[in-house]
């Protein structure tokens, strides 16, 4: 089937059934899973499927329906419902579509070579990354591990001529193991995604992470509660900033409901700290040529040592804001509305390497695992669960488990006083080690 | 691959709205339209697509058995949801969705294989039979039954049918809500009101003969208030959520949920940061039950006591808690949002005690794990939709009533946390650490509740908590939650007002 001209004909029998601007996402989709334990498989799961969603404007009413039934009587069906329901919503200026014919252009987000690769093939490396991780004496039992891939491709066509179409593929190898000694259990994983197959980590590496992950927090010992230096590792940078990203949705800034709302071109945070949104890099597993709604990616410096340059809008929030898409209209499938969300998010680097930040610590938390809900993007609010390795004059002493730690975003985001230059650009949230100076740290 | 946590939440609000969109048919529309739509779709060329013949479904299961295996299973769903969103006080979206598929499942040994289709007709069915048997085995075969109509109880009743429910009335119930809650108080700024709606037709038939259908009807309702004074926001949340019929909405008022939410955004304006360290803790009565559904219930899933790397294997029988901790699941607790009348591999519900007086008892179980544990099923094999297999999950989990007076159990608490209500948190299910996060919660100073904190986590282990136990109450009471585990599923969580000793509770106070 031409998909590409399914969408524009879509877009056509929109505004033959009555819509004045219409908007068609169709997704044509394929998975495969295979799940190994103890050197058996335990699960494969496949399947194919592709859906279509109708967005139309009627006198600045919007409309929304869709349907994976593609006969020409369901497709129309489902347009004249979505044409029926925009008539009795309520208009609102803000129901726009964007007519950027554009795409941005990034190389290689297509793997022909994944499909190709025999089902025996992907068993066998999911069963040897779980073999493999099994290896060291210290970990004893399987929680399984696992070969995933996907291949997608997205249509995109609008009533302002905008047509589009993109195809991308990813796949992923892990493997998750419990190290035991006495009563003691620690589980450990790792797992590793990228869009070709051919760029995936060796398994070694993989069941090398998983292993060490599970064995190196044996015999943890507690701390007093006190005072002192956290040190982040790549890991846990999500859960610093991933409540700053939400609270510079451009939606949630609208509505109020932000610790940033009235920090533009302020400083909030450390000059150390320069976060950047990319959907152009190549390779990167959340690029593509253009958004949810069809705006070209752009890189976007967010924030830039420290201080707040832009929020992230989409078309409709964008307009409300009397600004411009940043390309950030996020789409959970055919069947939802566009929303808001980040591309890739990167930290720019600093200068020290991850053991200098370690040496530099005469007493503090090498955080490796944090349990909670990050910062709260509504009052700024930081509190988790921690564990990782306590440091002492500079070096790694012992394992720390249930501990806590806690802060607001400004004591903390300020408090940012060392920027690592370990970064893997691979990762779709890549941040390097970094170092907060105090926070407080709850333990006995 | 696994994820190595499992959580659960009040609400997390993009998984909500990806409830009501698991493929199909979704339409968006202005509530009063969504009746029209109904009937727009019985015009159109869309047929009872659960009405495949048994014949058919022995073929298929005969098909997914033909290179061997133990067991065969189709799974055929259809859902009809409505999802209405009011944000500031303006109608946001409403989409009535149509989803429906299958999914075909074969056992062979302890591999699993599964496929699903979007299309319910018997080639797409007998080609997702065959991409399923790749894990058969040759030399491991039972043969199948033949399907036959068989009996279950059922536990849901419905007063005032959804699908008779004029859009009107929906309507009506999300506006009372905004009223109440914009009206309670000049502090709060914005609400936001999520209605949803579904009925789940499904089928489920396998090779051991059996062939069931029912529908089960759910509700969820959630308002979230924004309240601002100064610089200090706070965003609560009220939720109230069965299986059941409109009638939900005479017997707890919108308005209610409205005021309850709106008490805690105004209340939590002034709270101060929260102290950090140990310190004993007293949980209101009600949704706090999610601590032990975490710390306690997922552990006893069998799925990880079967691999031999779950906190609890190997220790049913011996004494895991404080005597005055005993931890049911039941399925079977009339109409309520956990209750599934049979679970989705077609066990009977029926209420399953866990562990008693500290004793553990048993382990929750789906077909799979049962029989590699040869124990018996339990009626807890749950799945989200027809694109995920079943596996072991909680339906309404709490901890049963003891006998210490809620206002007793304060009063002889000198000094600690009053936690009144949590947003959430997750386990690890192999070490049994968990986390949680409070949304509100007061100092207790004196035997008395006091000043409301912000930004408190509570963390520890599972046994380490349930051991701590030293004061349970006479007040059981449950809330709603979506617990996530690779797939997600509606559960209640319960307990009545109890005291654990000695918890660590992260705040940014030293």
């Amino acid at each position: 089937m031409n998909y590409k001209d399914l969408t524009e004909k879509l877009v056509k029998r929109c505004l033959k059934f009555g819509a004045d601007e219409a908007e068609v996402y169709l997704q044509v989709s394929r998975n495969l899973s295979v799940n190994i334990l103890n050197g058996e498989i335990e699960t494969i799961q496949e399947a194919s499927s592709h859906g279509v969603g109708f967005r139309l404007f009627v006198d600045g009413k919007m409309g929304f329906s869709h349907c994976n039934d593609f006969s020409n009587s369901s497709l129309d069906e489902t347009i004249k419902r979505a044409v029926a329901f925009a008539k009795l919503t309520t208009p609102d200026p803000n129901n726009v579509l964007p007519s950027d014919r554009s795409v941005s252009g990034i190389s290689d987000l297509f793997d022909p070579d994944i499909k190709s690769v025999s089902m025996e093939e992907k068993i066998r490396m999911a069963t040897l990354v779980e073999t493999l991780a099994m290896k060291d004496p210290r970990v004893t039992k399987s929680s399984g591990s696992g070969f995933g891939e996907s291949e997608r491709e997205i249509f995109i066509a609008n009533s302002h001529g905008l047509s589009k179409s993109y195809k991308s593929s990813s796949c992923s190898l892990g493997v998750s193991v419990v190290a035991e000694k006495g009563d003691q259990k620690n589980t450990g994983g790792e797992y590793c995604s990228r869009r070709f197959i051919s760029d995936l980590l060796n398994p070694e590496e993989i069941a090398a992470a998983a292993s060490r992950k599970a064995w190196e927090m044996l015999d943890p010992r507690m701390v007093n509660t006190q005072r002192a230096a956290v040190i982040f590792d790549p890991d846990v940078g999500r859960s610093l900033f991933g409540g700053v990203i939400s609270a510079i949705n451009g939606e949630r800034v609208l509505q109020g409901a932000s610790f940033l709302k009235e920090m533009m071109d302020k400083s909030f945070a450390s000059p150390l700290l320069t976060i950047i949104d990319d959907g152009t890099r190549a390779k990167g597993l959340a690029s593509s040529p253009f958004d949810g709604e069809g705006v070209p990616t752009q890189r976007r410096i967010l924030v830039e040592k420290g201080v707040l340059k832009s929020f992230i809008h989409n078309t409709s929030s964008a307009s409300r804001a009397g600004t411009v898409s940043t390309g950030n209209a996020s789409r959970g499938g055919f069947s939802q509305l566009p929303g808001i969300g980040t591309h890739n998010l990167s930290l720019e680097p600093g200068k020290m390497s991850r053991n200098e930040i370690i040496a530099n610590t005469s007493r503090g938390l090498l955080l490796k695992g944090v349990t909670g809900y990050g910062i709260n993007p509504v009052n700024g609010n930081f509190s988790g669960g921690a564990s990782g390795f306590w440091i002492e004059r500079g070096e790694i002493a012992y394992p720390v488990k249930g501990l806590t730690i806690a802060g607001s975003a400004e004591s903390i985001l300020n408090g940012i006083d060392m920027m690592g230059n370990d970064i893997d650009q691979n990762l779709s949230f890549a941040a390097p080690t970094l170092r907060v100076a105090e926070m407080q740290i709850g333990g006995r | 691959m696994k994820s190595d946590k499992y959580f659960v939440r009040d609400i997390p609000r993009r998984k909500f709205l990806e409830m009501s969109v698991k493929g199909g048919l979704l339409v968006a529309a202005t509530p009063a339209l969504l009746s029209q739509l109904v009937s727009c779709s019985q015009s159109g060329p869309v047929t009872d697509p659960l009405t495949i013949d048994k014949a058919t479904l022995d073929r298929v299961i005969a098909k997914a058995l033909e290179k061997g295996g133990n067991f065969a299973e189709v799974y055929l769903e259809n859902r009809h949801s409505r999802n209405i969103v009011m944000e500031e006080s303006s109608f946001k979206s409403g989409l009535y969705g149509i989803s429906q598929g299958a999914g075909v499942r074969v056992i062979s040994g302890n591999k699993t294989g599964y496929a699903y289709t979007d299309e319910i007709t018997e080639e797409s069915l007998m080609r997702a039979a065959e991409v399923a048997s790749y894990v058969a085995t040759a030399g491991i075969s039972t043969p199948p039954v033949n399907v036959s109509e068989s009996s279950r109880n059922s536990f849901i009743t419905v007063g005032r049918p959804l699908d008779e429910i004029a859009d009107s009335a929906r309507i009506e119930v999300i506006e009372r809500a905004d009223q109440a809650a914009m009206g309670y108080d000049p502090r709060i700024k914005m609400a936001m009101i999520d209605y949803y709606d579904e009925v789940r037709s499904r089928v489920i038939a396998n090779s051991e003969g059996i062939y069931l259908r029912d529908e089960l009807p759910l509700l969820f309702f959630i308002v979230q208030t924004m309240g601002e004074e100064g610089g200090a926001r706070h965003l609560s949340r009220e939720r109230l959520s069965r299986h059941s019929g409109f009638e939900m909405f005479d017997e707890v008022t919108p308005e209610e949920v409205a005021r309850n939410a709106a008490r805690e955004a105004v209340d939590m304006l002034g709270a101060e940061d929260a102290p950090a360290g140990m310190m004993d803790i007293v949980m209101q009565n009600g949704w706090g039950g999610v601590l032990v559904h975490e710390a306690v219930g997922h552990p006893l899933e069998a799925d990880n006591i079967a691999k031999g790397v779950g906190a609890f294997t190997g220790k049913v029988g011996q004494k895991v808690a404080s005597d005055l901790f005993t931890m049911v699941d039941d399925g079977s607790i009339p109409n309520a949002r956990g209750t599934i009348n049979y679970d989705d591999e077609g066990t009977q519900a029926r209420r399953n005690v866990l562990i008693e007086n500290g004793v553990l008892k048993g382990y929750m179980t789906d077909i799979l794990s049962a029989r590699q544990l040869g124990m018996e099923r339990t009626g807890n094999g749950r799945r989200e939709s027809f694109r995920y297999m079943p596996i072991p999950r909680m339906t309404n989990t709490f901890i049963e009533n003891g006998d210490s007076n809620p206002a007793d159990i304060l009063s002889s608490t000198g000094k600690g946390l009053y936690v009144q209500s949590l947003s959430g948190g997750s386990v690890n299910p192999v070490t049994g650490v968990f986390n949680f996060t409070c949304r509100e919660a007061y100092l207790i100073e004196n035997g008395k509740k006091t000043r409301p904190v912000k930004g408190a986590t509570l963390i520890g282990s599972c046994l380490d908590v349930i051991s701590n136990v030293d004061a349970v109450g006479n007040d059981l009471a449950f809330g709603p939650g979506i617990c996530g585990k690779g797939q997600s599923a509606e559960v209640d969580a319960g307990q009545p007002t109890l005291r654990i000793r000695g918890i660590n509770v992260g705040g940014s106070r030293g």
